[in-house]
């Protein structure tokens, strides 16, 4: 469902049998968000919230590790479950990078 | 919308199941076999009596040892036995040769095995005993880094297939009592959810712990934004004391029993290992930490002495909430506070786990297969491994266990040895699969396994020195080895029968139904 087939209306234009199609495009930039996007995701939102929680830094620093298997679970599953690849895409890289930024602009804990 | 999260749940599923599955099953079973850990261990080293020795006298007869090889050592990592471990393991850490020497080809420590009542070393079969089965299931055999990244992976992938199948399936209270037997497909699926629903609590919580054990690796970013340098994290989560730098003047070592006695008291629980840094300088630390038996939160609390004087410097501070919730489920995954019942119950609800990512794999191929069609090179090439996994695994590792009393006791290198028996044993196996129908490789391999299994005990009673008669360890384990050649011979005879006709609806509604 998540791979719809080409052409199976109208017949296709002609294609150079070598040519891969659209869908398996959309599907490995799919999986690939959803495996190594989702890993910025989580690491930059997990560093983001290590270093922001106002407790002890040694208990920010854990609870933001143990919760961060849960959050790239959940986002992983959320790639695959969200119709628009273009909004996985922009939510997940973008997340990252924004959070990533974040957390190089406010630095290493004192 | 609930329909389409409901079917895009379904197909990731499968995806990930299949993907991480054959792994995860091999996973699966070396580490519910690691429950066992210390059990297998000792019953591949039969010349080894069960210890009698209190932790304090096992730890002075180490240090005893170890002051006449390693007296100038930086450091000693004595690891102390228990009703369970029969031997003192020890690491030296040598002093780095001197600026400009050449320096010793000793790339790391090494380990003594040390009898506990002696402190001398221990004349024993060499073998990894049930560290292998332990270290494969998290390490997959391959070089670091690689194999704890895989299995990470893998774990990660089971978390996935945990959330999307809980999601997928939504008879999930009916299927608890749902287990229709011989209706091929169907009956898989079945299979599948009642021991996925069954145990889910346990798969989730294990999965889950798996990757919390090895969360500095896989998720070390938290500690960089937080920490100038890292190491100071290790020191905080886990109390560590500071390193000290040693004087370079010499004085004796304070004696270690009273010491590992003090610090029992003081921890409430018995000591499990003792970290002696610069021994005999005058700098000398001594940390007592406790075993990991007294509580269910793993790493248990340390207390450091001063290894002149014997005054108590420091002790960890309760740890807090986070540190302490990591411990647990470190400790949960591990499973070393649970007794002899608990465990058997977590040995049976792995092999559960065990029996779950098995007949998903069986699943994916009876999902797919057409009466009549030829199979596709995918469905051919899926069972061939599931072949391999499902029924060549077991064969492997009893042939791991077999090697062990088959080798000769003083053969050099004999605990790779060991371990090659099992991988050759395993990879014959499934490369000669290939060379029989499907339905007849299941049958024979399982077949293999389970006339494997039952040469252990027999094995056993022929070529074992009987120094640990009347062990009841030896009789559980031998009696262990052969309910798995029951269960696999079980399993063989299944496998032989002509499959029930497939049933009617759509292969793929009923997939994920």
């Amino acid at each position: 469902m998540l791979m719809r087939r080409a052409g199976s209306g109208a017949v296709p234009p002609a294609q150079p049998r070598w040519r891969i199609r659209p869908a398996a495009w959309a599907m490995t930039a799919r999986c690939i968000t959803a495996f190594l996007g989702n890993y910025a995701f989580a690491a930059t939102a997990a560093s983001l919230t290590a270093r922001l929680l106002p407790i002890a830094r040694v208990e920010a620093t854990v609870w933001a590790m143990i919760l961060s298997f849960l959050l790239y679970a959940i986002v992983g599953l959320w790639c695959f479950a969200e119709a628009s690849l273009a909004r996985v895409a922009a939510i997940v890289w973008g997340g990252a990078l924004l959070m990533g930024a974040a957390v190089w602009l406010i630095g290493v804990r004192p | 919308m609930i329909r389409a999260l409901r079917q895009s749940m379904a197909w990731i599923h499968g995806w990930l199941g299949l993907v991480a599955g054959w792994l995860l099953f091999a996973m699966f079973a070396t580490g519910t076999a690691s429950y066992f850990r210390p059990e297998i261990t000792r019953w591949m080293q039969p010349e080894i009596a069960a210890n009698r020795t209190a932790p304090a006298d096992a730890a002075a007869a180490a240090v005893r040892h170890l002051q006449r090889v390693g007296a100038d050592d930086v450091q000693w990592f004595i690891a102390l036995p228990d009703e369970r471990t029969a031997v003192t393991r020890v690491f030296e850490q040598p002093k780095p040769a001197a600026e400009g020497a050449p320096r010793p080809r000793r790339p790391r420590a090494e380990e003594l095995v040390l009898d506990p009542a002696t402190g001398d070393p221990v004349a024993a079969r060499d073998t990894r005993g049930g560290e292998h089965f332990y270290r494969f299931h998290f390490q997959l055999q391959l070089p670091h880094p690689w194999g704890r990244w895989l299995a990470g992976v893998c774990a990660m992938f089971m978390l996935g297939a945990i959330i999307s199948g809980v999601v997928t399936h939504k008879r999930i209270f009916a299927d608890f009592f749902t287990l229709r037997w011989n209706k091929g497909q169907r009956s898989w699926l079945d299979a599948h959810n009642v021991s996925a629903v069954l145990a889910l609590p346990y798969h989730a919580v294990i999965t889950y712990t798996g990757l919390v054990t090895l969360v500095v690796m896989y998720m070390p970013w938290p500690i960089v934004a937080n920490y100038p340098q890292p190491a100071r994290f290790a020191q905080e989560a886990y109390g560590l004391a500071a390193d000290v730098e040693p004087t370079g003047r010499p004085a004796p070592l304070v004696a270690i029993a009273p010491l590992v006695r003090d610090a029992e008291r003081r921890l409430g629980g018995a000591a499990g290992r003792l970290v002696v840094s610069h021994p005999n300088d005058a700098a000398a630390t001594v940390t007592v930490t406790r075993g990991n038996g007294a509580s269910v939160a793993a790493r248990g609390v340390s207390a450091t002495y001063s290894g002149t004087t014997g005054r108590l410097l420091s002790a960890s501070a309760p740890p807090g909430a986070a540190i302490t919730t990591a411990n647990v489920l470190l400790g949960l995954h591990m499973a070393q506070f649970a007794g002899p019942a608990l465990r058997w119950t977590l040995f049976v609800l792995g092999l559960s786990g065990v029996a779950m990512v098995g007949t998903g794999l069986l699943l994916w191929t009876a999902a797919r297969r057409r009466p009549g069609a030829a199979p596709f090179f995918g469905l051919r090439l899926v069972e061939r491994l599931n072949i391999a996994i499902i029924a060549g695994l077991p064969l492997g590792m009893a042939a791991f266990l077999l090697a062990n009393r088959l080798l000769p006791a003083g053969m050099p290198g004999r605990a790779d040895a060991e371990v090659a028996a099992m991988f050759w044993t395993w990879g014959a196996a499934a490369l000669l699969q290939c060379a029989r129908p499907p339905r007849l490789a299941w049958r024979d391999l399982f077949a293999l396994g389970a006339l494997a299994f039952a040469a252990i005990p027999i094995v056993d009673a022929l070529a074992t020195p009987r120094l640990a008669a009347g062990d009841p360890l030896f009789l559980a384990f031998d009696s262990a080895m052969a309910a798995m050649a029951v269960a696999l011979a079980f399993a063989s005879r299944r496998a032989a029968r002509i499959p029930a006709a497939p049933v009617r609806r759509s292969a793929r509604k009923v997939a994920h139904a």
